[in-house]
């Protein structure tokens, strides 16, 4: 079985129907119920996290750990309570992504990931000392050795 | 009283610093106004991504030993200051030797 939905940037998409998120309290403060990943750019490790109700709605996002060796997530005990994860064993990490032309101005928001686990998911805040709003995806530094090897 | 659920309290003031609690039913979290409308912010500045917005290739990420700030992210005393690893600072200028151009 799969589920098709509309979106305004590329068109019908079909997913299958377990990869429908159910985000009970939407994210913050854009709402939305149902929402699934796609990949667009296989490789790149961004994904679409994409509204099934609003063809509008999508986010880019990635793994905070593939690109942030030191990233932790902490959550408030009214956060645990209220998304009933406990612990994160089994769960699928996601954190926002601001794009932009230049790759150097990518920044992840690390304050606000999004956990997901058992076809559930839930927007929640970072009480990690060291979760920046906007950290960089690339440096420069590590770009330019890139170049230059 | 916030709805029926939500109880506000003044906890204390002293000087200028009030100090409220909040009681709200479990499925109501509870933040700092300034964080949560950072995120909001941030989710809306995502959701404004064109489809073609991403990157088709990668650089290299900025994983490796560092943290992804550029800005006083407290990396705690790292700096051992052994051979190599040029890792850290603008990096890229041979700069670091004598200093720029003009010593007077």
């Amino acid at each position: 079985m799969s589920v098709t939905f509309q979106s305004i940037r590329f068109g019908p998409v079909e997913i299958p129907d377990d990869a429908v998120i159910e985000f009970p309290h939407g994210l913050i403060g854009l709402g939305g119920s149902r929402y699934a990943l796609i990949d667009r750019n296989p490789g790149t490790g961004f994904l679409w996290l994409h509204s099934l109700e609003d063809p509008a709605l999508a986010l880019p996002v990635v793994s905070p750990h593939q690109f942030f060796a030191s990233f932790s997530l902490e959550i408030a005990p009214e956060d645990r309570e209220r998304t009933g994860i406990e612990d994160l064993a089994g769960a699928s990490i996601y954190v926002t992504v601001r794009a932009t032309p230049n790759p150097l101005d990518i920044t992840a928001n690390l304050r606000g990931p999004i956990v997901i686990r058992d076809g559930r998911g839930y927007q929640v805040i970072n009480t990690s000392q060291d979760a920046p709003l906007q950290a960089p995806l690339f440096t420069l530094p590590a770009a330019t050795t890139q170049i230059a090897s | 009283m916030i709805g029926d659920e939500i109880l506000v309290t003044v906890m204390g003031v002293s000087g200028h610093t009030v100090r409220l609690g909040i009681a709200a039913p479990a499925g109501v979290p509870i933040y700092r106004e300034e964080i949560w409308l950072a995120v909001k912010e941030e989710n809306r500045a995502a959701a404004a991504a064109h489809a073609d917005a991403l990157p088709s290739q990668l650089p290299e990420p900025s994983t490796g030993q560092q943290t992804a700030g550029e800005q006083a992210q407290p990396r705690a005393a790292d700096s051992e200051g052994s051979t190599g690893a040029p890792a850290t600072g603008p990096a890229a200028e041979p700069n670091a030797a004598g200093g720029p151009s003009g010593e007077p």
